[in-house]
């Protein structure tokens, strides 16, 4: 198995310097490489400007590592995608088009980085971007403000010399008085004011963007919740623009792109909303196969790039060096069959390739000087703790009351009461104490005759969420008569117990079945 | 630089390095940490690397904001925190309070949009000072240049906003994209991202930081550490009196050894344990003071210290002290008392060291708190009052369907039949054990039956106190007479003002007699009536 990784990695990683740049001296390296060639335990001190560096480039790859995502393949879905979508934006940059567009795909496959870095190319034709999100705009109301206020940004004031402000500000008050209704906002296109339009004015900005003497690219982030706004009206006055827009002198172009997760999106559209939508819908998808995701995870780990080095003599050497040694490592980690196998059952849980990016990231951070290199307990470890957390990773260390209230509930669970007081949990515990009053409980050696402070530890794990209230408190109800229910079930408390290692409360907790 | 925060927060050294290394180079646009037990220590901890941070001088510059949901519990006031603190503009009352302003002069505070837009704002005007800053540290001439500005927002307790500003959470997880800047936010949470999280992943998931509890041997080291900086706080004129002194280290590095060993079992926070040792220590050191002071023979104006105590005096200090050590936490754990009051009353006697030891263990006491008061107040209520409390206890606990059994007086006086005690856990048709109502919670009742009962009460215990009145012929008319006089009810009504009795319907309804709930515990109870020699135990449907 790891000889056909290397052969498949090699060769995608032939089409990753296509894109992502390796340098050829690292080629060179990787060439006359030797895995099994011994490589120093701890990190000599001459390397240590060489390691930060590497660790920093590693961790800015790994905060977009949809970036290394279409260096895959041109044919991939991903690559297809960003054809579409450059053709679309350019279309409407440079050849004034109306466009209108949904980008489509999981959490965490690219979708807004390709966007983001689409629009990157067309930076030199200076479009007007105006960015939603459907998380923050609640309402179209929310919206409409946020594009004047985008609009004005961009449009005003790089434009206006400072003089003329004061006497702009004092015309856009005294318009407010003025009948909305009569007024038209057009003052906005062409004389930008500093502050916002009144918000009578606000529903006849749309129409507007078709005026502006640049192109305009709306971005609605998160779409599907535009389309819960009550008549989706904003939706209805974009897509409705795009469609108005002609090509000809005056106009500059519109496009709207969409982005969302949500798969059955154009089917809440409204029918009017619909029709004037193109329902041009670009897929995005997260790395197909393990492979992808392995030959991801390799080029994140060897930066092409290292910036923040100090230039001084010896340089070449010790990139050289530093180059040589961490190759060898990482090729050593990733060729690891226990290593292969967490990328394995992370890849079989979830194909977001955000987790793979935090559990990397923090094992990224976990290496130090003295252990410099990536090595398998550390990926075991933040896999743990990063894929999907379990109750149990976090809760085994809670103090003696504690442990004792978790047993008491689990015993008042099977005794078939979901919710319970803490004066039911505290005669549990007291019962349990008089059964063993032969064999008193023990803890360091001292001996706990009876448990004190248990309402503390009761209220601690009420702020820990991990008793939630039944039903509200109220000023009728005395603190230890409130009712209570366990979130953590049997089985975690048994984990938790067993892990505590305290052998008097693992009897109790035997004693529940 | 973080290596000042390893050094003062021992047991964080991990969560330090893993924390620094994260903001000094990329960090995740969404942080999640989380402490089950030592949140606010960890809390500390983030601020002292945040502040570390910010103060060197690298690229990207650093600049945070630590806001708490508690104190921020507004929308206005979460966004008027960061964005204030992050420029560090402290808003004056000379001059109306004003917050930080742009150039443009925008309102930022009023939704998530202008807050973001006041973010950027804030972040251009930071990057165009720090820019400034270190154009004159390199003394190069690129006036206007922006330079690298990270901004690092800690939320401390977001379970919080959660249940107040429900709508801001999603903005905020997401905060990094939403303003497109080298942003970072940092969620500080006792609770797990689990029971935040929104529905429907409208949040990306964070990269979480799970801090470990503390151990024993790093609480132990911490509060050492700390008393140094108590030696500081606490100069006094006499070295007699000043129980935190550097010449009494090493006693003091026995006693938390100690304390901890007791206590550790119980709270892992070293808040806690540290409130209990500043409750307990001037009480330890005092013989071993006290001593010094009655030798003499140190001369105070030359500074001499303190030789350190003998093994003997220092374990007859431990075997004294040990006892109270618990008392201690059983007292100020629930805050039942604070620790100077708990300092005063267990201060041990004078000159403790010189007394036989067998007395010594006795003098150094075991006062309780907050709990002594209760009964005080209690009893000094009036006779009848105590009787009602005891009767609404019953009524509050007994069914009702049992009272004819309980305290029925039939002509043939038959035998009072309890509940049979069963073994709690099992029942015969499979369905749940009933629990003991005690262990329920008071049950409310109306009025005429806790009179009714409070009848049979007084006819059964108090019969013989009073004086025979020649006019009641029939016997129980006396006790009629006693529990309809108006005395009972405005007793009653006392009672419920000082919350010993709970009414439970509405003080304006008419119809039905009125309904109340028993406020007081069992023990409060059972002492009651100790006192009024009522034999409680019989009268419980639910025997303890």
């Amino acid at each position: 198995m790891p000889a056909v990784l290397e052969e498949e990695s090699d060769s995608s990683d032939e089409e990753v310097s296509e894109l992502a740049i390796v340098s050829p001296k690292k080629q060179a390296f990787r060439a006359d490489l030797n895995p099994s060639s011994n490589i120093p335990e701890s990190l000599p001190d001459h390397l240590l400007p060489r390691f930060n560096a590497c660790r920093r480039a590693i961790l800015k790859s790994l905060q977009c590592p949809s970036l290394v995502l279409p260096a895959a393949a041109e044919d991939s879905v991903n690559g297809i995608a960003v054809k579409q979508l450059v053709e679309l934006i350019d279309g409407t940059v440079l050849r004034a088009e109306g466009n209108s567009c949904l980008v489509l795909g999981p959490r965490g496959s690219g979708k807004s980085q390709m966007v983001d870095a689409c629009l990157e190319k067309v930076a030199a034709q200076n479009p007007i971007i105006l960015r939603l999100s459907g998380w923050v705009q609640n309402t179209d109301r929310h919206a409409l403000r946020e594009i004047a206020f985008q609009l004005l940004q961009q449009t005003g004031t790089s434009l206006l010399p400072d003089s003329e402000k004061v006497q702009l500000d004092d015309a856009s008050e005294a318009e407010e008085d003025e009948n909305p209704f009569l007024d038209s906002p057009d003052h906005l296109a062409e004389g930008p004011t500093l502050s916002l339009p009144p918000s009578s004015h606000l529903h006849a900005l749309i129409p507007v963007l078709l005026t502006l003497s640049r192109p305009v690219v709306v971005i609605l982030d998160a779409f599907d919740l535009f389309a819960l706004h009550p008549r989706q009206s904003l939706l209805y006055c974009l897509l409705d623009t795009v469609q108005n827009c002609r090509a000809s002198s005056e106009s500059r172009g519109i496009a709207v792109i969409g982005i969302t997760s949500r798969v059955d999106t154009v089917q809440l559209l409204e029918k009017r909303v619909k029709s004037r939508f193109s329902g041009r819908t670009i897929r995005t998808a997260p790395p197909a196969d393990l492979e992808t995701c392995l030959t991801m995870v390799r080029t994140i780990l060897l930066p092409s790039n290292m910036d923040g080095c100090g230039e001084g003599e010896g340089e070449e050497e010790e990139e050289e060096e530093w180059n040589n040694l961490w190759t060898a490592s990482v090729e050593r980690f990733l060729a690891a069959k226990d290593v292969t196998n967490v990328f394995n059952e992370t890849f079989t849980i979830t194909r977001d390739f955000k987790v793979v990016a935090r559990i990397l990231t923090a094992c990224i951070i976990r290496i130090k000087p003295s252990q410099p290199y990536l090595s398998f307990q550390d990926v075991s470890a933040c896999t743990d703790l990063q894929r999907s957390r379990l109750r149990t990773t976090y809760l085994n260390k809670l103090s003696y009351p504690a442990l004792c209230l978790l047993i008491a509930s689990a015993h008042t669970d099977t005794a078939g009461h979901k919710s319970f007081t803490f004066e039911m949990l505290y005669d549990t515990f007291r019962n349990q104490v008089r059964a063993l009053a032969s064999a008193p409980v023990q803890v360091n050696g001292g001996n706990i005759g009876m448990m004190r402070c248990t309402r503390e530890a009761f209220e601690e794990l009420i702020s820990a969420n991990i008793y939630m209230c039944v039903a509200a408190p109220s000023s009728n109800i005395a603190k230890q008569f409130t009712k209570y229910r366990c979130v953590i079930d049997q089985p975690d408390v048994k984990a938790i117990i067993d892990k505590a290692g305290n052998t008097n409360l693992k009897k109790w907790l035997t004693k529940n079945q | 630089m973080a290596s000042d925060a390893m050094r003062r927060y021992p047991g964080h050294e991990n969560f330090c390095y893993e924390l620094e290394t994260l903001l000094s180079n990329h960090p995740p646009g969404f942080i999640y940490i989380h402490d089950l037990e030592a949140i606010r220590t960890t809390t500390r901890v983030t601020g002292t690397i945040l502040d570390a941070l910010s103060t060197t001088s690298s690229s990207p510059a650093i600049f945070y904001a630590q806001v708490d949901c508690v104190t921020s519990f507004t929308a206005r006031l979460l966004y008027e925190n960061i964005v204030n603190t992050l420029v560090g503009w402290e808003p004056r009352w000379e001059d109306g309070c004003a917050n930080w302003k742009d150039d443009l002069d925008t309102r930022w505070n009023e939704n998530m949009d202008s807050f973001v837009h006041g973010l950027r704002a804030a972040h251009t005007h930071l990057s165009r000072k720090a820019g400034a800053v270190m154009d004159t540290g390199k003394g190069k001439g690129k006036a206007g240049v922006n330079s690298d500005v990270r901004l690092v927002i800690v939320i401390e307790r977001p379970e919080r906003l959660k249940e107040t500003l429900p709508e801001l959470l999603v903005p905020f997880t997401r905060l990094s994209e939403l303003s497109r800047l080298d942003l970072s936010i940092i969620f500080l949470s006792q609770v797990g991202w689990e029971d935040i999280k929104p529905p429907l992943g409208a949040s990306p998931d964070p990269y979480y930081v799970d801090v470990p509890p503390p151990s024993k041997e790093d609480i132990v080291r911490n509060l050492i550490l700390n008393f140094a900086a108590l030696c500081e706080d606490s100069p006094s004129s006499s070295p007699f009196n000043n129980p935190y002194q550097s010449s009494l280290k090493s006693l003091y590095i026995h006693f938390i050894t100690t304390l901890c060993d007791v206590c550790y079992p119980f709270t892992h926070n070293p808040q806690e344990l540290q409130y209990v040792a500043a409750a307990r220590w001037p009480g330890f050191c005092k013989p071993l003071l006290d001593q010094y002071k009655a030798c003499g023979d140190i001369d105070m104006e030359s500074g001499e210290a303190f030789p350190p105590p003998t093994n003997d005096v220092r374990m007859r200090l431990t075997k004294t002290f040990n006892p109270t050590l618990t008392a201690a936490l059983e007292a100020l754990l629930p805050r039942l008392t604070n620790a100077a009051d708990w300092a005063l009353a267990n201060a041990p006697p004078d000159d403790l060291l010189s007394l036989p030891r067998a007395q010594g263990v006795q003098a150094a006491g075991t006062q309780g708190g907050g709990a002594a008061q209760q009964g005080a107040a209690l009893a000094a209520l009036p006779r009848m009052a105590k009787f009602i409390l005891i009767a609404a206890f019953l009524a509050s606990t007994n069914p009702a369907k049992s009272d004819v059994r309980m305290f029925g007086r039939g002509l043939d006086e038959r035998k009072r039949k309890r509940r049979a005690t069963r073994a709690p856990g099992k029942t015969r048709g499979g369905g749940p054990s009933k629990v003991a109502q005690r262990l329920l919670g008071p049950a409310p009742f109306a009025i005429d039956r806790m009179i009714a009962i409070l009848g049979a009460l007084l006819e059964e215990n108090d019969f013989d106190s009073r004086a025979s009145g020649k006019q009641f012929k029939i016997p129980g008319e006396h006790t009629d007479m006693e529990i309809g006089r108006v005395g009972v009810f405005s007793y009653v009504m006392e009672l419920t003002s000082m919350r010993l009795l709970h009414r439970t319907t509405p003080s304006d309804r008419l119809d039905g007699p009125p309904q109340f709930k028993c406020a007081i515990s069992y023990d409060a109870t059972l002492a009651l009536a100790k006192e009024l020699k009522v034999a409680l135990n019989d009268l419980l449907w639910d025997p303890l």
